[in-house]
């Protein structure tokens, strides 16, 4: 009789026990756990912008967490946590590859989803990744805009990374081969590198302009080098005369794009990177969305095709004097 | 004639380079192109100068590229804040400074060699950086880039700022005992410390002034242009070493003159747009730099083979 209030206790303490995963499964809101590279990096603050008015449509929780710094040994810490938090889909930008994939696959033995995007994790730690762009998408869409924006015929020029990075040398393939096929009057007449150095981009546009006075754009494919080229053209009084256009962060291109020096900076829409991301997370944690799918349909934003195991963000985005300033990174 | 046999060799290539140019490529002779590359290469004759007093101080300092990138950022923050360009010249000069005097006190004060001390600032500074700004630019207030000059005066004021630096430093290093001590100390430290001069003072303060130098050459790099990368500096320590070597500073000390530093800038300055002008491939063009290099190394080592003979 004397030990009956802690028996009691003990009982009832079982019993709750035993009730709290199915309350947790019957009332509680579907966790999403959303790990980019850096939480403080403002590309990833606004996958979050995105992801947050996905999560707000679907009706789940959105929690967001990654290290200070790009830090890959942090990702899988904060992992860990999720794992033994429960939450129901990781949706991951990942840092090191082959780093992260332990943890992710140890995250799928429990039960938890996974979904990448940004950068990916190896195929079998993860059920999809959300992929932002094609080599074949950013050659195409940089050589389309650069004839839009010459009526299709004169010189430009390429400044590039380094002539032997592989991502460059990938896009220059496309940007090639797009401009053999569609654009026979425009002329490709130089490529330089600027070792992915704003200053020397800016060298290197002077010289360019300097040895070819019919330059009629200069196409920068690594970030630094567009407000590079673009301060170039400004110096040497040609705006307008001389486009710049280039892949690069929309913040260090703002000021050239509203004085007129830079038309256009293709990247691709951060906002839907993190809307379409999480959208695939939840589907994939409902198993509405499953391997071997062709396409998959985000909220407001539509139909995506599915490529293998990638679920492609689409067409890059340009950013322009209309729209540059509703994105901050 | 034969005691600038080496200076006047390498102002002899930059010649034959400039007259090529004139006739294949008159092109590259327009005033405003030019004038903003020479711009350009401005801060680096800054930090070149203070290269040449390193070396010739038989140290090295590669740490330089970091220096520069965080005087920088550095600067450019208290630019954004609101700092008047004055306060902000200043601090970038003192940041450099207080970088160049931690080299110096290890180096001088606990006689490591430099080349360890410098590696070792260069990464740590660069990835401090990395970790604090994640290449994030910093955007500059309106009224920094030139000064607030126009344009074509904040040009030409940097480029006679920074001639005008090397001529000072020319002289110095000729006329100064100050500048004569950095020989000494290069060409033999335990003779130099007989004669009384404190090599370790010495070398201490080249590091300084080597940080200051890159501080203030940062301050006009980043007034070139309204935004800063924080990666600015990446490679500036190879740039000037170079010049520095191709100009006929012996890399093992106490030889060499600044008029030499500033005819191997030029040369390896203009090789890139040369190469733009003749529509050469730019995959010649670290080439051609390193074998620049190489022809003047292997010209000093002849050189000091005959005299030791």
């Amino acid at each position: 009789m004397k030990y009956l209030p802690f028996r009691l206790l003990l009982a009832l303490s079982l019993a709750f026990a035993a009730l709290a995963p199915a309350v947790h499964a019957a009332d509680q809101k579907l966790v999403v756990a959303m790990l980019p590279k850096a939480k403080g990096n403002a590309y990833f603050i606004s996958c979050k912008a995105g992801a947050e008015k996905a999560a707000k449509e679907l009706g789940v929780t959105l929690l967001f967490d990654g290290p200070t710094d790009s830090n890959a040994a942090k990702q899988n810490e904060i992992i860990e946590n999720w794992i033994t938090l429960g939450v129901d889909v990781i949706v991951a930008a990942c840092e090191n590859k082959e780093g992260i994939s332990t943890a992710l696959r140890k995250a799928q033995k429990q039960g938890i989803k996974v979904v990448t995007y940004d950068a990916d994790a190896l195929p079998d730690s993860r059920t999809f990744f959300v992929n932002q762009a094609t080599p074949e998408g950013i050659g195409y869409s940089l050589m389309d805009e650069a004839a839009r924006l010459t009526n299709s015929e004169g010189e430009f020029a390429i400044i590039t990374a380094s002539l032997t990075a592989s991502n460059q040398r990938e896009w220059m393939k496309y940007i090639q081969a797009r401009l053999t096929e569609k654009y026979p009057k425009m002329k490709l007449v130089l490529t330089r590198p600027c070792d992915d150095l704003k200053d020397k981009a800016q060298s290197e546009a002077t010289a360019m302009m300097s040895a070819n006075p019919n330059l009629k754009l200069i196409m920068a494919i690594c970030s630094p080098g567009v407000p590079g080229a673009a301060e170039a053209v400004k110096q040497a009084g040609k705006t307008g005369k001389v486009k710049v256009i280039g892949l690069g962060l929309p913040n260090e291109n703002k000021r050239y794009v509203h004085e007129g020096v830079t038309d256009s900076v293709i990247l691709w829409n951060t906002m839907d990177l993190g809307y379409l991301s999480t959208y695939a997370g939840v589907a994939v944690a409902k198993n509405e969305l499953k391997p071997g799918a062709k396409s998959f349909k985000a909220g407001t934003l539509g139909t995506f095709e599915i490529q293998g195991d990638n679920i492609l963000l689409g067409k890059p985005f340009i950013f322009n004097q209309g729209n540059i300033d509703q994105f901050d990174f | 004639m034969n005691r600038y046999f080496r200076e006047l060799s390498v102002a002899g290539a930059l010649g034959l380079l400039l007259a090529l140019l004139a006739v294949v490529a008159p092109a590259f002779y327009q005033p405003q192109p030019l004038l903003s590359l020479a711009t350009r290469e401005a801060p680096t004759l800054v930090v070149a100068c203070g290269m040449a007093l390193v070396i010739i101080c038989r140290q090295i300092d590669i740490s330089v590229g970091s220096q520069f990138s965080v005087c920088s950022v550095g600067a450019g923050l208290l630019a954004a804040h609101g700092w008047p360009a004055g306060l902000v010249l200043l601090a970038s000069v003192s940041i450099g400074a207080l970088l160049g005097a931690f080299n110096g006190v290890l180096i001088a004060g606990l006689r490591l060699p430099s080349i360890v001390v410098t590696l070792a600032t260069l990464v740590s500074l660069r990835q401090g950086l990395n970790l604090v700004r994640q290449g994030e630019f910093v955007n500059l207030p309106d009224g920094l880039q030139w000064f607030g000059l126009s344009q074509t005066d904040g040009q030409w004021t940097l480029v006679a700022f920074a001639l005008g630096l090397l001529l000072v430093f020319a002289v110095a290093l000729r006329y100064l005992s100050a500048g004569r001590f950095v020989y000494a100390v290069g060409t033999d430290t335990e003779a130099a410390r007989l004669a009384g001069i404190n090599p370790q003072r010495v070398t201490f303060a080249v590091f300084v002034l080597m940080g200051a130098l890159t501080g203030l050459a940062a301050m006009m790099n980043i007034i070139q242009s309204p935004q800063v990368q924080p990666l600015s500096g990446n490679g500036l320590e190879l740039k000037v070493i170079a010049a520095v070597v191709v100009g006929g500073v012996a890399i093992s000390g106490g030889r060499g003159s600044v008029w030499g530093m500033f005819a191997g800038l030029l040369l390896l300055a203009c090789v890139s747009p040369t190469l733009t002008h003749l529509h050469i491939e730019a995959y010649w063009e670290k080439a051609i730099q390193g074998a620049i290099i190489l022809l003047a190394v292997v010209a000093d080592g002849l050189r000091s083979r005959k005299e030791n003979r």
